[in-house]
């Protein structure tokens, strides 16, 4: 839980990062000027020792703690939205690469390299269009990774219900937003280009030198994707590895209304009832925040993983009596369990 | 006629060839057309055109999807609701997948619009807008698709399926039928994406060609495998008339676009007409109904029919109207002849309609015959099959007469026949006519029912034992049976509603203490209010009082209130009683004789 909770904090850090890189590429609805007036306040901060520090550890630990979850799941009974987030988080990092590389060590290998709105707008709308379509990919899947996850945080706190009318149109603003400065900043810097003979000839100095060092960049890059792509296969490993060492220690457990789940040894409750069709609320997705996938015990508690501290609490705050667990949590065993659902399946945020 | 047939012949054989030409032309032309489309799509993708339509795309996307997911977290939780449901019986999994279909549907049409609305909102360069909103559309034709053969086939939900299909059937029939559809839904807005947008008219034939043919496999596919010849039943295997009917719609697709749209439709139509029983009669499994699935059954056939023909005519453009109005007397003759068509379904459904309610109702009550009590329903027991003959009667004629007017035969001569013959009948059996109406009203006023004792304006009285048309029979206590023609039934004097009250005498000698007597008839009152088997007859106690004073005579008036019919009995028993009273206290009732003074 400790880990968890890390995780949502350096994912916090760079969604800010994110949101202040997209609301400086709105001022460009505004003009290229205004974007490069605005940058000192929206990208400065970032661009500190500490800020840069921070961004990349945060990057560094999001990514590493996502695959750590992979590799600890124990199957792959997940909810709709946790697919996505998953596919979504791991889809990030080669598609950020390339642009992280180019404005963070462009200006290492050249210096005076000029990585302005201007001159990157000028790569992306004129010169190579490709890199365009992956910036644009990423801002999709960056802020939908983003959005997702604030919302399946935000959504269990008791004050969602008075700021989520707020919030919920504001995770969508953001993104529209900043692609209406992206694409009307583009027409400003094709005018720019073709009526100004000066800048062209700065922006293709410019290109020029970075030219020069695309190879060592370019091999940097296929470095990092190379160690990146073992490492999203060492986790898949550990837990195709996991769920097919435990493939036939099948358990079972009875439900209320003579439903019944049938599954693999160690897997939660919940994840039993998931993988057999039984209708089960669960509206954190198994994280043991939410509290709506609790059960009582009927028999066989005993056959139960030991409650977690996290557990406790989460039992604690919604008002649990005696015998009842977490069916996200609560891990089983071995056949004989019996467990009656509390809250109805059909139960929201 | 034959030159004629001929005629047409050759030229639809011109069309033909002409058609299979253009084909081939297509499937010739194609490659080198797609591959100079190919690189003029990636140069028009690599421009600041591109970029900037790319940008949009995503932004329309976002659109949608914001939109639909502000739906969703309103709608999520019903959704939710309802596919937790464990549905008990067809006819709930039918209204609960009604109400999932529209939550999903909704959604789809909230993006849909909200993503073409959007659209609205940007310049993009020539053509990409068609291509944006031609996607769209694809995107919700597939979306939409699915929601509806996932809903009906229901692949690993046995309980919630539309559908006769065994659970091992159905999750690749989904697929098979999603595949038919999405290469159709392909064929159609791809296809015409190439053709007005590209200028890749070749391209958009073959590609037509392609998804055609795979399209019809699939469904060969499905007709072959689904519907196997039955081993059990010697009968025309029913894989056989549908793989024929695919592969004739393809033929025909050959030859002719147009016409394959119609032969598609045509065979749509003959499928269902041969699987529809089974699939009506799916929802009411678990029942012994036989007569409403019926009459869903000839209902849906007949909507099938209907919307098959609505389809076609709106695919081949055919100006109904004009077409009504035309002055080919056959076709007047055959859509004449559609009209009668449905007028005797729609008679046929209202008729079993009528039945099915008036025989269910008929079958709650129990019989009741002259030996049993009477009760509220022998009115109804009465009433109903009278209603159910003039139903008959009233529908057969009203079908009749529309039928004639729909052919065009003037009715009004033959009403007005009608309206003459009734009044010379109506005069010859006038008498006739008023016990038949009076006794409808008798019995809709619900002046007696079977097995009540009532008193008619003659002197007829009696038991209740029969109510037909015309009379009613009364049995008197005596053994008579009187047939009295509800016309000179006259006023009805029933003595068999609610409650009777009965009054008796009591003569006693003239020296007895008259509120002593009071209190020994109010006790004797209250002992038979008190007794277990009386007790229950008796609505209101044995009361007495002094009533008359005679020469040597008290007389004293008794009264209680009980049950129609119990009053005879009873008053016995408080006889009986009141004597046993009396002679313990050694009082003689009044003897009658007069002491006469002698003056001596």
């Amino acid at each position: 839980m400790r880990l968890r909770r890390l995780r949502l904090l350096t994912g916090l850090v760079l969604m800010a990062f994110v949101t202040g890189h997209m609301a400086n590429l709105m001022l460009g609805m505004h003009s290229l000027a205004a974007m490069e007036s605005g940058r000192p306040w929206l990208m400065g901060p970032w661009r500190s020792a500490a800020g840069q520090g921070l961004l990349v550890c945060s990057a560094l630990v999001h990514l590493a703690l996502g695959l750590y979850a992979i590799a600890a799941r124990r199957s792959l009974a997940m909810s709709r939205m946790d697919w996505v987030q998953l596919f979504l988080g791991l889809a990030t990092p080669p598609l950020l690469l390339n642009h992280a590389i180019v404005m963070h060590m462009a200006g290492e290998v050249t210096p005076n390299f000029d990585s302005t709105y201007g001159q990157m707008l000028a790569v992306y709308w004129s010169f190579s269009p490709g890199y365009a379509f992956q910036q644009l990919g990423v801002v999709m899947v960056v802020w939908i990774h983003a959005a997702v996850g604030l919302y399946s945080w935000l959504v269990l706190k008791p004050a969602w219900t008075r700021i989520g009318g707020f919030v919920l149109p504001l995770l969508f603003a953001v993104p529209i937003l900043a692609l209406l400065g992206f694409a009307e900043s583009g027409r400003e810097v094709l005018e720019k280009l073709a009526n100004d003979a000066a800048w062209r000839e700065h922006i293709g100095v410019n290109l020029r030198r970075v030219v020069g060092v695309t190879d060592p960049l370019n091999a940097l890059q296929a470095k990092l994707l190379v160690a990146y792509g073992v490492l999203v296969l060492a986790a898949a490993g550990v837990l195709a590895a996991r769920i097919l060492r435990e493939r036939f220690a099948r358990v079972t457990i009875a439900y209320d209304g003579g439903l019944e789940a049938q599954g693999r040894r160690g897997l939660s409750i919940l994840e039993l009832a998931r993988l057999s069709g039984v209708p089960h609320a669960h509206v954190c997705s198994g994280r043991g925040r939410c509290g709506t996938c609790r059960v009582r015990v009927d028999a066989g508690a005993d056959q139960l993983s030991p409650m977690s501290g996290d557990e406790r609490a989460t039992l604690a705050r919604v008002g649990a009596g005696q015998g009842e667990r977490l069916a996200c949590q609560a891990r089983v065993a071995d056949s004989g369990v019996v467990a009656t659902r509390l809250l109805p399946p059909w139960i929201g945020p | 006629m034959s030159q004629t047939l001929a005629g047409w012949s050759v030229h639809a054989l011109a069309d033909a060839t002409a058609r299979m030409d253009a084909l081939r032309a297509d499937l010739l032309r194609a490659p080198e057309e797609l591959r100079s489309l190919a690189a003029a799509t990636y140069a028009a993708i690599m421009s600041p055109g591109g970029v900037a339509s790319f940008t949009y795309v995503v932004i329309l996307l976002l659109v949608g999807i914001g939109v639909e997911w502000l739906y969703w977290t309103y709608a999520y939780s019903p959704l939710r609701a309802i596919q937790s449901t464990a549905p008990e019986s067809s006819r709930q999994a039918l209204r609960l997948a009604s109400r999932r279909v529209g939550l999903v549907v909704s959604g789809l049409l909230i993006f849909t619009v909200a993503a073409i609305g959007a659209s609205a909102a940007f310049s993009w360069p020539a053509g990409v807008q068609e291509l944006v909103v031609a996607a769209t559309l694809l995107l919700l034709v597939l979306r939409l698709a699915w929601t509806l053969i996932s809903t009906v086939l229901a692949p690993g939900r046995q309980a919630m399926r539309l559908v006769p299909v065994p659970e091992a059937r159905a999750g690749w029939l989904a697929a098979a039928a999603m595949s038919v559809v999405a290469l159709l839904a392909l064929g159609a807005f791809l296809a015409g994406v190439l053709e007005r947008v590209a200028g890749a008219p070749h391209a958009a034939g073959a590609l037509r060609f392609v998804t055609v043919t795979a399209a019809s496999l699939f469904l060969l596919i499905i007709a072959l495998a689904c519907f196997g010849r039955s081993r059990n039943a010697p009968r025309f295997p029913r894989s056989f008339v549908l793989a024929a009917l695919v592969v004739a719609v393809y033929g025909v697709w050959l030859m002719s676009a147009r016409a394959a749209t119609i032969a598609a439709i045509a065979a749509a139509v003959v499928a269902l007409q041969i699987g529809l029983r089974p699939m009506v009669f799916f929802f009411w499994q678990d029942h012994d109904e036989r007569v409403l699935p019926s009459i869903v059954l000839s209902a849906a056939r007949f909507v099938a029919l209907l919307a098959g023909l609505g389809v076609g005519a709106l695919v081949v453009d055919a100006p109904l109207l004009a077409l009504a109005a035309a002055e080919s007397p056959g076709l007047r003759l055959v859509l004449r002849l559609l009209g009668v068509a449905t007028l005797a379904l729609l008679t046929h459904v209202v008729w079993i309609t009528i039945r099915t309610a008036i025989d269910q109702r008929l079958s709650r009550i129990r019989p009741a015959g002259p030996l049993h009590e009477p009760d509220e329903h022998s009115r109804l027991l009465t009433l109903l099959p009278l209603l159910r003959v003039t139903a008959a009667v009233l529908l057969v004629v009203m079908l009749v007469l529309s039928s004639l007017w729909a052919l065009g035969i003037e009715i009004t001569p033959v009403l007005a026949g009608a309206g003459v013959v009734g009044l010379a009948i109506g005069f010859g059996a006038q008498a006739l006519v008023r016990d038949v109406i009076g006794g409808v009203f008798y019995l809709a006023e619900d002046a007696f029912r079977i097995g009540e004792y009532i008193e008619a304006g003659g002197n007829t009285k009696g038991t209740v034992e029969r109510i037909t048309l015309r009379t009613v029979a009364l049995r008197h206590h005596n053994g008579p049976l009187h047939f009295v023609p509800y016309g000179s039934l006259g006023t009805v004097r029933n003595t068999s509603r609610d409650w009777v009250v009965e009054k008796f005498n009591l003569p006693l000698p003239i020296e007895v203490d008259s509120e002593k007597i009071r209190k020994l008839i109010k006790k004797v009152g209250e002992e038979m209010m008190a007794d277990p088997e009386l007790g229950r007859l008796m609505m209101e106690p044995l009361k007495g009082k002094l009533y008359r004073v005679d020469p040597g005579v008290k007389v004293f008036r008794c009264k209680f209130r009980t049950a129609p019919g119990r009053q005879f009995d009873l008053r016995a028993q408080a006889y009986k009683r009141i004597e046993g009273a009396l002679r313990k206290m050694e009082i003689q009732f009044a003897d009658g004789r007069l002491p006469v003074a002698t003056g001596a």
